[in-house]
């Protein structure tokens, strides 16, 4: 007995042995990755020049945002804020920019103070609002309260750049990687740092290419020009996958959504009715939507503000159901009539609502507005799709009122609950009126007494979140104000958590996608052997 | 001779004015912000109400439109034309920096054009109606309908990824320069084909024609010499005007290979309502039409010893007595 169990233990040991000799994955050849990216939207152009949409390699921000949303130090350590509007923020010791000089809060103010120059930003800074404390202690004080800052930060945008510094001729950070080359729209190329502050990167060499065009992209993915592609289109996951690569999907952090026009202007007064808005937000298959149209690789996510970054506060959006019934009811309680041609009526008028599509290019939603139109008819609305060649026609429709559903993607880049909602829907706007709140606050304009949906409670709530100190109330808030957006007013009818996703060739590794793109990191990626 | 072309090229001026205004005009018209397309293109947000406004007096766009024009104009004459509302460079330094890899291009793909259409124009002609001549025409008409840029995804699927042959974009040596050219050659290879043909088979029925093969010159001479010589005027006149057209339309093949060029520019440019862009490229191009018109003009007189020009033809009658 004895001996038959030392077989089996000698047995096991067999077996599990290969598990632990197993190659781990390593750096194997030249270290050198192409990445092919969109368009080259670098503003080179000083005193405005920014870091645009680099891929997080030259350059690093105080703060910076985890794929679960969290904030988290960078360049900063700690950061804690004085009352009432003056963040105090505690910077890493030890830190060199790539032309030997050392960070300091002389940096932070120097990047700050060519923030403010430039207009200030969402952050608000303005040419008082940084103070050097001491060579690692900075206070920012923005010109009005910014509870946010600290969430704001974390966009790449808000880049710390060395002293004196002039990014569009040459960028100076502190990030893994170096500047090498940029030739506009072209590429930019980026070699190792080896001084970096953290683990040196395993790559030696980045070039990024700009090609603008998905399809031209993708085709030199397969044809071995490139062995990264970022912003795959989700419809080429599926054939990208057959065809041998890795396409990393991370959390949703676009969604796809359709805005009512509660405004009543230009003769679309259809949707002021809430009935019929909640009959369009039942009238949906999400999840037809998102196997059908997105192919699996988007989730019928109903909160429009990423779920990840409310945490377990996405729980108060409750969103939709699919329930054609519910639909007729509720079209049927506001006496809109089934007519013969199964388009329903009221009192001589039929019930067509008109579908622009969308934001920011119609050919980002591919067939969203086919489907979302056949699914309508089923409930007997009648839908026409308006297409806008691009973003700009599209807003001067916006501003002209003209439209009942408007079809629109955004995205979260930021560490922000309340952006998206504040930006756009609320009646002060977090930048103004920037064209969405006459067409869709419940508040607007925002020196009526009577809202014109609600009860003021969506613009209440916005104040408290964009006010509080409490990350973790923050969350509560904008969840609160998008469950009234959606839940009770139906002015916003979600219809999916996107993913922005990238692909790569079998052999590249340590490059985990990032819900929101800009910020995917490129110092843990490196060149495997043969897979 | 001169003072014709003198007289040509000082109708560029009344050119440029009547396009640069059209361009203001039609610009003005077309909705859309350049300067909420520029913050949502490079730092992806509206922008604030503050950058608004700083934005717009930058760019000078709450001024009226005579008084922007009036300004362009003014500094057109100086060869200032504007500043790129997206990258804030100079317009003249911005498209003067592309022209070449546009013209590169361009060319390549009008010999790639004139090196199908001419044998296959002459063998068509040379084999009227029988088989080969019909297969041709049929593929020539194929050519010519299939769009641009879905040949170009053929080619690249093909060449690149299938066959791993040639790389798939960018600006390079030749490899990365044929399958462009082909793109964009292969359209305008039909048309000219069929022109060669035509012109081929008008100028076989005249008589310096017979009159060269009645004196006993070999056949091949004949067509060669005597035909394909003289058919070869209209296709290259219309090939110069094909050139320009090709430098102006490159636009969709430039951006799928990637090819740094003023198409591409200008494509970029109406998406991002990048007026001063766009104004300068339509005068750019309408120079370039007026300008080839010209030249073709001028080769007209320099390749058929028989047309004369209008101007000259008066002055002769004149002095003759």
């Amino acid at each position: 007995m004895r001996r038959t169990s030392m077989v089996l233990v000698a047995f096991l040991l067999l077996l599990v042995t290969p598990a632990y000799g197993a190659a781990q994955p390593r750096p194997s050849g030249p270290q050198e990755l192409r990445v092919g990216t969109g368009e080259d939207s670098y503003d080179v152009e000083e005193p405005e020049a920014d870091v645009g949409f680099t891929p997080r390699a030259i350059f690093e921000t105080l703060v910076q945002m985890t794929p679960d949303y969290e904030v988290e130090p960078s360049l900063a350590t700690g950061w804690e804020l004085i009352e009432p509007n003056t963040w105090r923020f505690q910077l890493r010791e030890g830190v060199t920019f790539h032309d030997g000089t050392p960070f300091t809060a002389e940096a932070v103010k120097y990047t700050f103070d060519r923030i403010a120059e430039a207009g200030g930003g969402p952050l608000r800074l303005g040419p008082e609002s940084t103070v050097v404390v001491d060579d690692h202690t900075v206070d920012v004080t923005p010109t009005v309260q910014n509870r946010r800052l600290v969430e704001q930060l974390v966009h790449p945008n808000n880049s710390i750049v060395a002293t004196g510094s002039r990014p569009g001729e040459k960028p100076v950070g502190t990030g893994p990687f170096r500047f090498v080359e940029y030739v506009p729209e072209e590429r930019l190329v980026v070699e190792r740092n080896p001084d970096y502050w953290d683990e040196p990167a395993a790559l030696e060499r980045i070039t990024f290419r700009f090609i603008p065009e998905p399809n031209a992209r993708r085709l030199a993915l397969e044809a071995g020009d490139l062995d990264v592609m970022l912003d795959v289109p989700l419809d080429a996951v599926t054939s990208l996958e057959a065809r041998g690569f890795v396409v990393d999907q991370p959390a949703p952090g676009l969604y796809e959504a359709m805005y009512a026009n509660i405004s009543g202007e230009a003769g679309y007064t259809i949707l002021q009715d809430e009935n019929v808005r909640k009959a369009v937000a039942y009238a949906v298959d999400r999840d037809a939507l998102v196997e059908g149209v997105f192919d699996g690789l988007a989730v019928s996510e109903q909160t429009m503000v990423p779920a990840r970054l409310l945490a377990d506060a996405a729980a108060t959006v409750q969103g939709y159901a699919y329930d054609p019934d519910r639909a007729a009811q509720l079209l049927e309680q506001s006496g809109w009539q089934l007519g013969g041609d199964g388009i329903r009526a009221k009192e001589g008028k039929r019930l067509t609502l008109e579908l622009v599509n969308g934001f920011p290019s119609s050919q980002e939603h591919g067939v969203v507005a086919e489907f979302v139109q056949a699914q309508l008819k089923d409930v007997g609305i009648e839908v026409s799709i308006v297409t806008t060649p691009d973003a700009g026609a599209y807003e001067e429709r916006l501003n002209s009122f003209r439209g009942d559903l408007w079809l629109e993607r955004g995205n979260q880049n930021d560490a922000n609950p309340a952006f998206l909602p504040a930006l756009l829907f609320w009646e002060e706007g977090l930048f103004g009126n920037i064209g969405y709140q006459p067409v869709f606050a419940p508040g607007w304009p925002p020196d009526v007494a009577e809202p014109r949906v609600g009860d003021g409670a969506f613009d209440r709530v916005i104040v408290d979140a964009l006010a509080s100190p409490d990350a973790e109330e923050v969350k509560q808030l904008s969840a609160r104000a998008m469950h009234l957006l959606i839940d009770e007013y139906a002015i916003v009818i979600p219809l999916a958590g996107l993913i922005r996703a990238h692909a790569v060739r079998p052999e590249v590794m340590g490059l985990p996608a990032h819900p929101s793109g800009i910020q995917v990191r490129f110092d843990d990626a490196f060149i495997a052997g043969s897979v | 001779m001169l003072a014709y072309v003198g007289r040509r090229v000082l109708y560029l001026v009344p050119t440029w004015l009547g396009l640069s205004l059209l361009a203001f005009v039609v610009g003005d018209l077309t909705p859309g912000d350049p300067v909420r397309s520029y913050f949502q293109r490079t730092r992806g947000r509206p922008p604030t109400a503050v950058e608004l406004a700083r934005m717009r007096e930058q760019f000078g766009l709450d001024d009226s439109l005579p008084e922007r024009f009036l300004d362009w104009v003014a500094g057109a004459v100086h060869g200032d034309f504007g500043i790129s509302f997206s990258t804030g460079r100079p317009v003249f330094d911005e498209l003067s920096s592309r022209v070449p890899a546009t013209l590169q291009l361009a060319g390549a793909a009008m010999l790639v054009a004139l090196a199908i259409a001419i044998p296959v124009g002459i063998v068509a002609a040379l084999y009227r109606n029988r088989l080969v001549d019909q297969v041709l025409r049929v593929g020539s008409l194929l050519g010519a309908s299939l769009p641009g840029f879905f040949l170009a995804y053929l080619l690249i699927i093909l060449f690149a990824v299938r066959l791993g042959m040639l790389p798939t974009l960018g600006r390079g040596g030749l490899p990365h320069l044929i399958m462009p050219a082909l793109a964009l050659g292969l359209g305008d290879s039909a048309v000219l084909a069929r022109l060669m043909r035509s012109s081929l088979l008008e100028v076989l029925g005249e008589n310096y024609v017979r009159t060269a093969r009645a004196k006993g010159l070999r056949e091949r001479r004949v067509i060669l010499r005597h035909g394909v010589a003289n058919a070869l005027n209209a296709v290259v006149t219309e090939a110069g005007l094909t050139f320009a057209s090709l430098l102006a339309f490159s636009s969709i093949i430039e951006v799928i290979f990637v090819w740094p060029g003023i198409g591409r520019l200008l494509l970029e440019a109406i998406t991002q309502r990048d007026y001063p862009i766009i104004q300068g490229f339509v005068v750019f191009a309408g120079t370039v039409f007026v300008l080839i018109n010209l030249a073709v003009d001028i080769a007209y007189v320099w390749l058929d010893p028989r047309v004369t020009l209008a101007a000259d033809r008066a002055r002769q009658a004149g002095a003759a007595p």
